[in-house]
């Protein structure tokens, strides 16, 4: 069974009175510890792909599955549930919680999956520590460079143990410098057992993945491993 | 819940000035609640104090008749030797109040007079706390020609101070003073001389006429019985019309309701600014949930079911509820000490003492806190129901 399957999925959006169709029926497998990137221009569907994929969004028509799982047609908590547990996202924007500081901000995840106070902090320093800011635990984000602000999201998004990390454009806010270590984290992350979805226009990152799949259109026209 | 705080603190402390207006609000319709409230406590407090004055076993019956040019026949001793012999009652104390013309020092000035029996006076009055002897005694047996005064009467009624031992001239008679009340703060009960009754109608020529009688009962919990008693007993010599039977609850509850009316328009005052500081509470809320729209996506990617946002927010405003109405409270204390003050300046020593009482306290703060809630339910509503994917490209 794979970890991940879109059947016939449509995704089409209303603007005022015109249905614009953004994905016309992907057909899609995923295995777990895959590292996928998804590629193509703006427009293409990327996002809505992503959206889809990670829980935030419904298909319009087919089916999405997560280990099998029907999750299409799953109220709003429940999706929410599936995102606590299975899913973590990094933005290309970071969207990290500016009041908070770091160790808070990779906490909220666990806070909302109800994990007790303790294991929070234990896990929440760990995960910092891993993505090497050891020393920045209660800097707010303000305090900190991109390149640190995407791994503050990064082990965010690796809180609740997901099985997939989902990142959109992780590199797009960066300097070549701190995209690369943002690549290399994720790398081993896959290296580790997680299975890695990226989208990118970037080619270089998109070069780390060992499967690529491009879209054009709303449709997938190519879909290759490296 | 803990969690909750810490966010809300944060959530807080991050927009001080809106905050900080935000909480004006209730802050204004808690401090007016509690600051009118504690006026209004005050004004019971005064009532009950006056009731303490009077005395809670008395029953008061008085002669429509004196003075007042009515029809029917004025309340006499006959009357008093009736109401002695109802079943309850201890012991009855006839009074007989006019103004006489009176005269000291070559000084010629109206003066408000009790008469009652000299024997008896001490007895009827002195439970009462508002006669308290500043010098000298009370008329007692046997004191025909004497007389106890208020203290203004003493002290400047007439252009020289009346002092014990000095003699005032009462329609022509020489009385001597024999004691001074102290101060009562009541200027009624202060500019009055007390005089024995009988003397008093001898030399007014009021035969056996009186103008009232204080009714002393055994019970206090049988006043009332013993009242309807009084007047029937009364009915069967005089027009209902020509006499009054209270009890001193019943005087009491006269003034208390009187009180009554000015409460509901201080509580509507108060009421009027807590709905004005609700409805800041909401457009502050809401104002919060379009600023954190995206916030509010990243949480729901994150994990956060519609639940723990509704919670947050209401929350939020649930605490800024209840901070504002801590200080309303503590500022409701201030001006409530500051009408005190201004009280005691202008209207005299405990005339009103206005008091802020534990339960005022807390229900104001129970009330902030709840109305903070109310005001957080819209745009928490608002913010859980906000879809994740349109709320992040905000």
């Amino acid at each position: 069974m794979s970890l991940l399957k879109l059947e016939d999925v449509c995704k089409a959006y209303q603007m005022g009175k015109v249905v614009v169709p953004v994905l016309k029926n992907i057909n899609l497998e995923i295995e777990r510890g895959e590292y996928v990137s998804i590629m193509g221009p703006s427009g293409s569907g990327k996002s809505t792909l992503m959206n889809l994929v990670g829980a935030l969004d419904r298909p319009t028509e087919g089916r999405v599955l997560l280990k099998g799982k029907d999750i299409s047609r799953l109220p709003d908590d429940r999706l929410a549930t599936i995102r606590q547990r299975m899913v973590g996202f990094v933005f290309q924007q970071f969207n990290l919680i500016p009041r908070l500081t770091a160790m808070e901000n990779v906490e909220l995840p666990m806070w909302f999956a109800g994990v007790p106070k303790k294991e929070r902090i234990k896990r929440a320093r760990d995960l910092l520590v891993q993505v090497g800011l050891g020393d920045r635990l209660t800097h707010k984000p303000t305090e900190l460079s991109g390149g640190q602000m995407q791994r503050v999201a990064i082990a965010r998004a690796l809180a609740n143990r997901p099985e997939i990390i989902l990142a959109d454009e992780p590199t797009g806010n960066l300097d070549s410098k701190s995209g690369e270590e943002i690549a290399k984290i994720l790398s081993g992350l896959n290296d580790e057992g997680k299975t890695i979805i990226i989208v990118t226009h970037s080619p270089e990152l998109a070069r780390m993945a060992k499967r690529i799949i491009s879209l054009r259109d709303g449709e997938i026209v190519d879909d290759r491993v490296s | 819940m803990i969690e909750y705080l810490e966010l809300t603190i944060k959530n807080l402390t991050f927009r001080k000035m809106r905050t900080f207006l935000t909480l004006l609000g209730i802050i204004i319709g808690i401090t007016a609640i509690v600051a009118l409230v504690s006026i209004g406590e005050g004004m019971t407090k005064a009532v009950n104090d006056q009731f303490d004055k009077i005395g809670a076993d008395k029953i008061f019956v008085a002669s429509m008749m004196s003075g007042g040019g009515g029809t029917g026949q004025s309340l006499t001793d006959a009357d008093v030797r009736l109401v002695e012999r109802i079943p309850g009652v201890k012991f009855v104390t006839p009074i007989y109040t006019l103004v006489a013309g009176s005269e000291f020092k070559g000084e010629e000035k109206a003066l408000p007079i009790t008469g009652v029996p000299a024997k008896a006076a001490e007895q009827t009055f002195s439970d009462a706390r508002a006669f308290r002897l500043m010098e000298g005694r009370w008329i007692s047996q046997g004191d025909r020609k004497k007389a106890t005064i208020g203290f203004k009467v003493h002290d400047d009624f007439y252009r020289v101070k009346v002092n014990v031992g000095d003699k005032i001239l009462i329609q022509g008679n020489e009385v001597e003073v024999v004691g001074i009340f102290a101060d009562t703060g009541d200027n009624d009960m202060n500019q009055r001389a007390f005089m024995d009754f009988d003397y008093l109608r001898e030399i007014m020529g009021k035969g056996d006429e009186i103008t009232e009688m204080v009714v002393r009962v055994d019970d206090i919990s049988q006043a009332e019985a013993v009242s309807i008693r009084i007047k029937e007993a009364l009915e069967k010599n005089h027009d209902t019309q020509s006499f009054v039977v209270l009890t001193s609850q019943e005087l009491v509850k006269q003034i208390t309701d009187s009180f009554k009316v000015i409460q509901v328009v201080f509580g509507g005052i108060a009421a009027v600014s807590l709905i004005v500081g609700g409805v800041g509470i909401a457009n502050t809320m809401i104002m919060n949930v379009l600023e954190r729209t995206k916030e509010i996506g990243i949480m729901k990617a994150t994990g956060a079911k519609s639940i723990h946002v509704l919670r947050m927010i209401v929350v939020e405003s649930g605490i800024i509820g209840i901070i504002g109405g801590g200080i309303g409270v503590l500022m409701g204390y201030v001006i409530s000490l500051g009408i005190n003050r201004a009280a005691e300046q202008y209207l005299g020593p405990n005339v009103l003492t206005t008091a802020v009482t534990m339960e005022l306290a807390l229900f104001a703060l129970t009330f902030s806190f709840v109305v903070g809630i109310i005001s957080g339910v819209y745009p928490a509503y608002r913010a859980a129901k906000l879809d994740p994917v349109v709320a992040l490209r905000s």
